[in-house]
């Protein structure tokens, strides 16, 4: 039987690793914090391009939200930022370790592979929470100061949308130690999230049949969740439903990411993965 | 039951080989059949040319390769079926300097792996500074370990393997690239190790370290082990014939062969060192001893090679492996 000592340690040292890594990269961390806001930019932009002198008010009917345009895309590119970091640093930080040479150490010790996707997991709650800071709190107090008290709801519903997020984390991060090409599944992964979850836009303006595919993906639920508590919290009241998907979501997906996982492992193990790339 | 128990063992892989979409797969044998035991206190050197087995072997041990057939144990613990107990007994130096983080100084590293082992934290606090100490990294401990030379990235793995205090220690070629004072001074701990009960696995290719370290020795060879005895008695095997060293310029193939072809010797390999001059040292096992040489310089001088010196050597352990091969080593 493992003592609490013995899960708590090796987690530990495995979060504190990860944030010491990301902060002596610090490039890459200014990259997180300014791409949300680009990326706004470009929609907005383009949208006047194509909308005109109304391009603003046919934003507010098409979506049927009151809040102010950009609010509502930092809240998207937010959020898509973050399921990228994410996904990339569960996933891809494992292939960087094969490359490095440093996953072998990590499944050398007598630690239960759980711990280290979780405790990188655990890492980017760190990050998160940055990363709410600095995109997602700044553009609501500077421009829709009146969803400054949905903040807090919003940030709950961030973190509950990480379990999920987790989940896919872990089946990168076996597809990864299996297949050894992360970059372009992920890649194609968050472009495709970008699409079916809302990150620009209401889900309502996709066909139904991708409507499907957007359901599953929790980033979706908090994207629109999240939107709903800035708002106005009663319409996040009528929308509490969707909380129970995504607590839902929360236990199956992690679940079946790290089943899948420990399945894409042993097999590596056969063929002598683990070590080559 | 010793340390570490290897029966049987066997490993194949299968490797995919062709173009893009015309890709065929062959199996590869890397173990066949390799058993051997480890016991308490002792240095077992596993020796062989490049690609002959060792790595896969050690990667098996330590848990990360499933074996195809066979079964390995680590103080007692099957490493497929109790893999979490196996590697809590295992210190582990796997090759290259590319097995710690970069962005990390090598303390951070060394403290990151000691939770992973669940070592106490003041405990792995001073067992990290008599370490650091021990292989004089102490006063570069807080320094990025991408600023370290290959040589001090090298001492910190072999650090980072001992930390633990583990009962089985793996070392997979653990002084290459070192200079010859760090890799003295590895050797010297690693005797140190043996003394304190430690029992310890050793790849290498460096034969005078396997012949003065290892209590044991097997020589593996296309994933087989070939021979396995104390350095001292596989170096009389090849007792019975003197070894002749040669070294000259213009060594050709067909010389070789002709000199293979001289009634009592029983063995003869050369190695270039220098391709454009094809200067090297040409290895000859002889059963007549000294008899033969006026026999065989004349030979290589009538087929244009220039000697610069011809001596009588003690056999090492890799005459003991061209004895048993055919091949030099470095082949």
């Amino acid at each position: 039987m493992t003592s609490l000592g013995e899960t708590l340690d090796p987690l530990r040292a495995i979060f504190r690793k990860q944030i010491r890594h990301l902060f002596r990269y610090p490039g890459e961390v200014i990259f997180l914090f300014i791409i949300p806001y680009f990326l706004t930019a470009l929609v907005v932009a383009m949208g006047v391009s194509v909308g005109g002198t109304n391009a603003f008010g046919n934003f507010a009917s098409q979506t049927g939200s009151s809040l102010n345009p950009f609010v509502f895309l930092m809240i998207g590119s937010g959020v898509w930022m973050i399921s990228w970091l994410i996904l990339e640093s569960i996933g891809t930080s494992l292939r960087d370790e094969q490359i490095k040479g440093t996953l072998e150490q990590n499944f050398l010790a007598p630690i239960n592979r759980f711990l280290l996707l979780v405790g990188t997991a655990l890492s980017q709650i760190v990050i998160t929470s940055l990363m709410f800071a600095g995109i997602i709190v700044a553009s609501v107090l500077l421009l829709e100061p009146r969803g400054a008290p949905g903040l807090i709801l919003a940030f709950g519903i961030l973190m509950i949308g990480l379990l999920p997020l987790f989940g896919l984390g872990f089946v990168f991060a076996g597809l990864v130690v299996r297949f050894k090409e992360p970059y372009a599944f992920t890649q194609a992964m968050n472009v495709l999230f970008a699409v079916v979850t809302g990150t620009f836009y209401n889900v309502t303006v996709l066909p139904a049949w991708v409507r499907y595919v957007s359901a599953a993906v929790p980033m979706t639920i908090v994207i629109q969740d999240m939107r709903l508590a800035v708002e106005s919290i009663n319409l996040l009241i009528g929308a509490f439903g969707s909380i129970f998907i995504l607590l839902t979501m929360g236990i199956v997906y992690p679940f079946l990411g790290y089943s899948l996982f420990k399945q894409f492992e042993r097999r590596a193990k056969v063929s002598g993965d683990l070590s080559k790339y | 039951m010793d340390p570490v128990e290897v029966k049987s063992l066997s490993k194949t892989f299968s490797v995919k080989e062709g173009p893009l979409f015309r890709k065929s797969v062959k199996t590869v044998t890397a173990l066949d059949g390799v058993s051997f035991s480890v016991k308490k206190g002792e240095i077992f050197g596993l020796l062989g040319p490049n690609g002959a087995g060792k790595t896969t072997t050690i990667k098996t041990v330590c848990t990360l390769i499933q074996p195809t057939s066979g079964e390995v144990y680590v103080n007692g613990h099957n490493v497929a079926r109790e893999a979490q107990k196996a590697r809590q007994d295992l210190g582990v130096m796997l090759t290259g300097d590319r097995t710690l983080y970069w962005k990390l100084t090598g303390r951070e590293n060394l403290e990151y792996f000691a939770a992973l082992y669940h070592m106490d934290r003041s405990a792995a606090k001073e067992r990290i500074e008599y370490l650091l100490k021990l292989v004089g990294l102490d006063e570069r401990q807080n320094t990025l370990v991408e600023n370290y030379s290959t040589g001090m990235r090298i001492r910190l793995s072999f650090v980072k393997a001992v930390l633990h205090q583990a009962p089985v220690i793996l070392l997979d070629e653990p002084t290459m690239s070192l200079d010859p004072q760090s890799a003295r001074l590895i050797r010297e701990v690693i005797q140190d190790l043996r003394k304190e009960g430690h029992s310890i696995l050793l790849t290498t290719h460096y034969m005078e370290e396997a012949d003065q370290l290892s209590d044991r020795v097997a020589v593996i060879d296309h994933g087989k082990i070939i021979a396995m005895a104390p350095p001292s008695e596989l170096k009389e095997t090849v007792l019975k014939s003197e070894v002749i060293e040669i070294e000259a310029q213009n060594i050709n193939p067909q010389i070789v062969e002709k000199i293979r072809g001289i009634p009592t010797i029983s063995e003869v390999v050369s190695s270039i060192q220098d391709a454009s001059s094809l200067k090297g040292v040409i290895t000859v096992h002889a059963t007549d001893g000294k008899q033969v040489i006026p026999e065989m310089l004349g030979v290589l001088v009538k087929g244009g090679v220039e000697i610069s010196n011809v001596k009588i050597a003690t056999p090492t352990l890799e005459d003991v492996f061209i004895s048993l091969t055919g091949r030099a080593l470095r082949d």
